[in-house]
């Protein structure tokens, strides 16, 4: 019967107890939502997604599925980035939000440069970071609300990219 | 021969006093009774008994015994419920009531010295439930960070949804 429950989590792409805990998962100090929604039986699972609508309850699944099927190195990082975010003050990680959320509405074509600045800039020492950013080269090439993400981002989202 | 009396072996004397003894060891407590006034008065004692039981008849039973006795039955049976109710609380002889007593002490103690020590034992890690809508937030929250971890750096048109 586990064996079978087993075979059907996997089927699913969600992790089992075992299948979930690589070995650089193990020095991870603390469980996000999803890693504890993974931890729950199937039938906790869909007691608490019929609380919600039914097309709500199937995204969700679906987002889970696609979560738990991300590549083992890309969890991960997700997770400790996850868990750094998670210690910002409540009102700092609203900010990260929205101007995450910003970031998506910018046309396709600036995306990608906004997004490399903010993982150059968050790569730097702080005070060579706030130079960069007051440059003139800086102001020529993002326009102001642009400048506004990469600033919030970078100063508020914990840790660099490797 | 040793006394019996001084290496409390007062069995002998009973055994003598019963004409229990072989002709040789009985000839050897005589010599002795007649040197050792507290054998001899044991001696005397026990025999005085074995005399008295001898001449001893148990008192005829009375013709109404079995009667009586039936009703005495038939009057415990009928006791009214509250009778029998209380019949467990009658007060109790302080020789019955001090172990139980202190029984009931060592027992209250015990218990609560185990509450006290389940309070401090670590608690066992179960399964949590988490609800579907906090699933759903840190799912948003993981999406907005994915698009700025290592993984997105070098990609510019990668799918932003999970």
């Amino acid at each position: 019967m586990a064996l079978a429950a087993a075979a059907l989590s996997a089927a699913a792409g969600e992790p089992t107890a075992a299948s979930d805990k690589p070995a650089a998962q193990q020095a991870r100090p603390a469980r996000n939502p999803i890693d504890r929604w993974n931890q729950m039986s199937p039938e906790e699972r869909e007691r608490e997604l019929s609380k919600l609508p039914p097309e709500r309850a199937r995204q969700i699944r679906e987002r889970i599925r696609r979560y738990n099927q991300l590549p083992a190195q890309e969890k991960q990082e997700l997770r400790e980035g996850y868990q750094k975010f998670a210690q910002l003050p409540a009102d700092k990680q609203e900010i990260v939000r929205q101007s995450m959320r910003e970031f998506r509405q910018l046309p396709m074509e600036r995306r990608p440069l906004v997004r490399r600045a903010i993982g150059q800039l968050r790569a730097m020492p702080e005070g060579p970071r706030g130079a960069r950013m007051n440059s003139e080269e800086f102001r020529s090439q993002f326009s102001p609300q642009e400048r506004q993400i990469i600033r919030d981002i970078t100063e508020y989202l914990p840790g660099q990219p490797k | 021969m040793n006394c019996p009396m001084q290496h409390r072996n007062s069995e002998t004397l009973m055994a003598y006093a019963a004409g229990e003894l072989d002709r040789e060891t009985g000839a050897a407590i005589e010599r002795h009774l007649s040197a050792c006034p507290a054998c001899r008065s044991k001696v005397a004692g026990q025999v005085a008994l074995w005399n008295a039981l001898d001449i001893w008849e148990a008192p005829p039973v009375s013709p109404d015994f079995d009667r009586r006795l039936y009703r005495r039955i038939r009057e415990q049976v009928r006791l009214s419920w509250w009778e029998r109710l209380a019949r467990p609380f009658r007060p109790m002889p302080l020789r019955q009531a001090l172990p139980l007593g202190a029984t009931a002490c060592l027992l209250v103690i015990a218990s609560f010295l185990i509450q006290q020590t389940d309070g401090l034992a670590p608690v066992q890690p179960r399964s949590e439930v988490v609800r579907a809508d906090q699933v759903e937030r840190t799912l948003d929250d993981l999406e907005l960070l994915r698009q700025f971890g290592p993984a997105n750096q070098a990609e510019t048109s990668r799918a932003d949804t999970m």
